[in-house]
């Protein structure tokens, strides 16, 4: 066994400090900043360094020390000096216990930007998109509207709580429907797929749907009952 | 100084460990067959399936055993999983990234090998060490049939899959290089050159316009099969639905070294199952790709992947691949039972279509697999193929050999002279899978 503690010292070394295990990831990035939007969710704000993004886009984020990272869409907008993911603490989830014990000052493995849930550069300028979302699928559509605020756009967001609402104020408020299935504070109590259901919103709108997968699947059989294209169906899982 | 290698997985790996074997042979090492008989021995590792990873924790603990009375020293890199890294990292003497393989030598050299071999460079970033990896020359396995890497890593992140949690985010080989590779292979004189990458229709959209598109590097290969005199044909794996545009079928069809044969993942025939997978393709977008390939390359032969028992796939989302699998006409499939892998996104769903459901749903996919890819082999009955000879057939008198579509074709030969070679074949019987026919000297293709 010391032959193999020595070999594993070694190999430490041969890293740069950094565990062999570790050497995935590309880049630690400064916590800025720690918002806490309810006791479970809150923002970082991380050095944006000369990560350029599109919005939609998500980022791998994970503790300096740890061996996991996991897919966070980016919730700040493309033209700001920093990046913002939106998290929710998930029980005995691998990142996000860890993300939540990091303090200001502290850092982030932060991987370069991908993903194709971005708005299609070859609409026309006014297109109507219809937003909707479940719980913290709302950070890309808050980088949307961030990042392009001429969008025409309606966003539907489902929550539980209106607690849930996560910095609303980002978007017009004719524009936002909060609708909250546990509670009636919200601008619609029920799911949004009962909002959506007596709400159509028509086959020309483009359909930007985020969240968790049974809310895409069900919001996808009523746009399909409406007669709305797969092609105008764009949708990104949150797991 | 003697080693042995073994190799898990897919073409990648395959593919990665022909660099290794170089590092190793530039150390001054001699290949083994037998891992008894060497005093270095590494592993490339897979993590697509459990099964794959046991065999490591299983070669790696009669390895531990045989160091108590024999200088024997172990490393491991390929398709890793963090958490499996950690834990290999106190079993296995060097774990590294396959990107760091440049660095393999100095890694060697301070177990205490004196190797001829020293590489200077540090401090580097990802994509810098695979532009370090790519520079190393593989000691080919084949001497007709070679990979050539052109991407790493995934940038997908389809539900069932961990690779992006292991080889990173994509990175595209510079272009020049795989181009010079394909000359050089091709004036020694190979015929099956596969370009590889787990995305590699996305290769390039990385370097945001300063590199190739997938379909431009394909008709830079294609101008290289119009100068050359040889014959041989360029495959690719794996292409994503997504971004399979017009332009790739477009060169396939237009030059005649770009083999009629495409390999499309469809995964399921069902949008919901799709969009659970986070494929980020529908399959109205598939259906127009394969009706793209069909319109300009209608001799192409069409492969795929499946994956049956998805976490939560009713039957009648099983019932909608089967109509997609009858309706693409498939030559081949790779059909997989849906098993859980620790990395994935997946991992925490459920597992809940029964075992017993999966390997029903497997052999009636199987079932219709056989029926389409079968109509398909009875129609090159009595018509000449050039194929490549690959080997000596399991029936005893024959060689086994492939067409440009990858369809299977022995014929009764003991002339292994002929295996690397390209020769013309009559069908003379089919069968679902695989036909059978007779060597021809001059002919009417059609292939």
């Amino acid at each position: 066994m010391e032959r193999f503690k020595k070999m594993n010292k070694q190999a430490i070394i041969m890293s740069k400090e950094v565990p062999v295990a570790n050497k995935i990831k590309t880049d630690l990035h400064e916590i800025l900043d720690i918002r806490y939007l309810t006791d479970s969710t809150f923002v970082l704000r991380i050095e944006k360094k000369e990560l350029d993004f599109e919005a939609g886009q998500h980022v791998c984020v994970g503790p300096p020390n740890g061996i996991h990272t996991r897919e966070y869409s980016i919730y700040s907008a493309e033209q700001d000096d920093c990046l913002e993911i939106l998290v929710k603490e998930v029980e005995n989830g691998l990142v996000s216990p860890s993300l939540k014990k990091l303090q200001k000052g502290g850092f982030v493995v932060v991987e370069e930007p991908v993903g194709y849930f971005t708005i299609n550069k070859n609409l026309p300028a006014n297109q109507k998109y219809v937003f909707i979302a479940s719980g913290t699928g709302i950070s890309p559509f808050h980088s949307f509207v961030l990042s392009k605020p001429d969008l025409n756009y309606t966003l539907l967001h489902g929550v539980k709580y209106a607690e849930e609402a996560y910095e609303a104020d980002a978007f017009n408020k004719e524009d936002y429907v909060l609708c909250t299935s546990q509670e009636s504070k919200g601008d619609y109590n029920g799911r949004v797929t009962d909002y959506l259901k007596t709400n159509s919103f028509g086959k020309d709108a483009h359909y930007y749907l985020c969240g968790n997968c049974n809310m895409i699947h069900d919001v996808y059989d009523i746009l399909e009952e409406q007669g709305v294209s797969t092609d105008n169906i764009h949708a990104e899982v949150y797991f | 100084m003697k080693y042995h290698l073994v190799t898990l997985g897919c073409q990648m790996n395959q593919s990665d460990s022909e660099r290794v074997k170089r590092v190793l042979e530039g150390m001054g090492a001699q290949w083994t067959d037998d891992e008894n008989d060497a005093n270095i021995i590494g592993i490339l590792a897979c993590s697509v399936r459990q099964k794959a990873i046991d065999k490591v924790y299983s070669k790696i603990a009669n390895w531990n055993k045989r160091k108590a009375s024999q200088n024997l020293i172990t490393f491991i890199s390929g398709c890793i999983l963090p958490a499996d890294k950690k834990k290999f990292l106190k079993l296995f003497d060097i774990v590294f990234a396959m990107r760091e393989l440049p660095q393999f030598p100095q890694m060697m050299s301070q177990y205490g090998i004196t190797t001829p071999v020293g590489l200077e460079k540090d401090n580097l970033n990802p994509k810098e060490e695979m532009s370090f990896f790519w520079q190393v020359k593989p000691k080919y396995n084949s001497s007709f049939e070679a990979f050539i890497p052109i991407q790493n890593g995934c940038d997908k992140f389809c539900s069932f899959c961990a690779v992006p949690y292991t080889r990173g985010r994509e990175v595209s080989r510079p272009s020049q290089e795989i181009i010079d590779e394909v000359k050089s292979l091709v004036e020694k004189g190979y015929k099956s050159i596969t370009l590889l990458g787990q995305n590699v229709n996305s290769y390039g959209l990385d370097k945001k316009g300063n590199e190739l598109s997938f379909s431009q590097l394909l008709e830079e290969i294609g101008k290289i099969g119009n100068e050359s005199s040889q014959t041989f044909w360029v495959y690719f794996t794996s292409p994503h639905p997504r971004d399979m545009g017009r332009d790739v079928v477009e060169v396939i069809a237009k030059y005649d070294c770009l083999a009629k044969q495409i390999h499309l993942p469809i995964q399921s025939g069902d949008d919901k199952v799709l969009i659970k997978m986070n494929r980020k393709h529908s399959v109205k977008k598939y259906r127009e790709t394969v009706s793209v390939i069909r319109e300009l390359i209608p001799q192409a032969t069409l492969f795929t992947d499946i994956i049956v028992g998805f976490s939560g796939e009713t039957e009648e989302q099983f019932q909608n691949t089967r109509k997609a699998l009858k309706e693409f006409e498939y030559n081949m499939a790779y059909i997989a039972m849906y098993s859980k892998r620790p990395g994935a996104a997946s991992y925490s769903w459920p597992d809940d279509v029964d075992l017993k459901v999966k390997k029903e749903r497997l052999v009636l996919l199987s079932e219709d697999l056989a029926e389409v890819a079968g109509s398909y082999n009875r129609n090159m009955l009595g018509n000449v193929y050039s194929v490549l000879v690959r080997d000596t057939d399991r029936k005893g008198g024959y060689l086994s050999s492939q067409t440009e579509g990858k369809i299977t074709v022995r014929f009764a030969s003991e002339d292994q002279s002929l295996i690397g070679q390209i020769v013309n074949v009559k069908i003379t019987s089919a069968s679902n899978f695989s036909v059978e026919g007779e060597l021809v000297e001059v002919s009417e293709l059609v292939e």
